[in-house]
């Protein structure tokens, strides 16, 4: 490129040497992806409103129920929950996420291909018993009857003191274990997974139905924003949904939507007062 | 010279449309250096970072109108002076020189500690002068020798984000040098490293350090 005749040929080269002084210092680009990603997911921009008619339909629904769903859930929370979880996820290159109430799973692309749908044993191994569980979690957790008594009942805490109860029973050598949360279900986030979920019905709640095996972690926030984490080597198929205002529920290990619905619903009418 | 890292943008962009926003960081990453410096050129000052991640977000939301097989850099870039713009209208502030120069001071530690202090203070106020020349010059100038030069763009590239005939921008480049070059204060000396001389720069660096 030729440059223009001028009395001062090198102004130029000075010119561009001065650009190049208002480039930010090395990395700020990580920062400004982390910044960017999550004020899409703040603003619960769809993720594929720019993509081809199925998918930008899908998130549609998505944004739309979420919106119907949850829309008492506040903008501010939302916005802060996406800014602290997000960031340090971006930098692990998480494929995609979602959360609920003040706690948060994302998920990272599996290295290889799952095992069949097994929920793991972790949390699960100091069983309690039931009436144990309810005075350490401050709530009785659902039971479905479509499972029946489970065959160990543990308690985890969040920071803060937020209670996990997880239910799990072994069938035909497989684990299938059903966490519970006294949270809100914030679906904000669920509208940029790469992979939507499907959304089904669980009697008059609505519920996400996430098909794929991946490799996953959970992340707990209190509060403040501090995090919590705990390593998930192998998640199956899983379903979320929330039973009234104040109780989220996640089903893994079993591979049938239609198992899990069954499940689901089977828990319906049974204890769950908080 | 780089300005950002090489990635497929083709490629990425597809991944976005396709449902996968995470792609999107890529370009963030890829573009964010020769962003900020748009910004911070066309006098978006300490808000430089906010306008470059409003304008990545706009971006992203406005992907859908993106042409396939065009350059996503100078589209960026005219994001980024249209928000520059509103952002520096918005807070009815005005581009300030002495603003421009304390933000060229404030940089200061950008330079290599083993650079020659003597040397670092008269580039610091080249720069701060060549700021101020550039603050006189009207929009139409100004843009395209920031375009062309500052953010290092082609002429095409130039024409595509100001939205110009290629030779209008030829012209206009013509005129804001020759004009640049009027304004720079008489003596401007346009070597990278200058000689230590007397007269005027000797003065100068005595001035830029103390």
């Amino acid at each position: 490129m030729s440059e223009p005749r001028d009395e001062r040929p090198e102004l130029p080269e000075e010119l561009r040497a001065l650009g190049r002084f208002m480039n930010g210092p090395d990395g700020v680009g990580e920062t400004m992806a982390e910044r960017v990603l999550a004020q899409i997911i703040a603003e619960q921009v769809p993720a594929s409103a720019v993509g081809p008619p199925g998918p930008r339909e899908r998130a549609r629904r998505t944004v739309r129920w979420a919106r119907q769903r949850w829309r008492l859930l506040t903008a501010a929370l939302c916005g802060v929950a996406a800014v602290v979880v997000l960031t340090p996820q971006v930098r692990a290159a998480v494929y995609d996420w979602f959360g609920f109430g003040g706690i948060e799973i994302h998920y990272a692309p599996s290295t290889s291909p799952a095992p069949a749908p097994d929920a793991q044993d972790r949390g699960c191994g100091a069983p309690l018993a039931m009436d144990e569980a309810v005075v350490k979690a401050g709530f009785r957790p659902l039971v479905p009857a479509e499972l029946g008594s489970p065959d160990s009942i543990a308690v985890t805490y969040a920071p803060g003191d937020r209670p996990v109860v997880s239910l799990c029973w072994r069938k035909d050598d497989r684990m299938i274990r059903l966490d519970e949360f006294p949270a809100r279900l914030d679906i904000g986030f669920t509208t940029t997974v790469s992979d939507p979920p499907d959304q089904v019905s669980v009697g008059r709640e609505s519920g996400l139905w996430f098909a794929q095996e991946r490799r996953a972690s959970f992340q707990l926030l209190d509060g403040r924003g501090q995090r919590w984490h705990q390593a998930q080597p192998t998640a199956g198929p899983a379903l979320l949904w929330s039973h009234g205002a104040h109780l989220t529920l996640r089903l893994e290990g079993v591979a049938s939507e239609g198992r899990a619905l069954k499940i689901a619903r089977s828990t319906d009418d049974r204890g769950g007062s908080l | 010279m780089e300005v950002g890292r090489v990635v497929d943008e083709g490629a990425v962009i597809a991944r976005v449309r396709a449902g996968e926003p995470e792609a999107y960081a890529e370009l963030v990453r890829a573009f964010t250096g020769i962003a900020l410096r748009a910004a911070k050129a066309l006098g978006a000052g300490a808000d430089a970072e906010d306008v470059v991640q409003q304008s990545f977000f706009k971006a992203y939301r406005s992907l859908g109108r993106f042409k396939d097989g065009s350059a996503f850099k100078p589209w960026l870039l005219k994001i980024v002076a249209n928000e520059t713009r509103n952002t520096v209208r918005t807070a009815g502030r005005q581009r300030s020189v002495a603003g421009r120069e304390a933000a060229m001071v404030e940089a200061e530690p950008l330079i290599p500690e083993s650079a020659d202090p003597a040397v670092a203070a008269v580039e610091v106020e080249r720069r701060a002068e060549l700021l101020a020349a550039l603050d006189l010059l009207t929009e139409e100038h100004r843009l395209v020798v920031v375009h062309r030069y500052l953010l290092e763009m082609d002429e095409a590239e130039t024409a595509q984000a100001l939205g110009w005939p290629r030779g209008t921008v030829k012209s206009r480049l013509n005129r804001a040098l020759r004009k640049l070059g009027q304004l720079l204060p008489a003596g401007h000396t346009t070597s990278r490293v200058p000689a230590p001389r007397p007269g005027k720069g000797g003065a100068r660096h005595e001035r830029a350090s103390r």
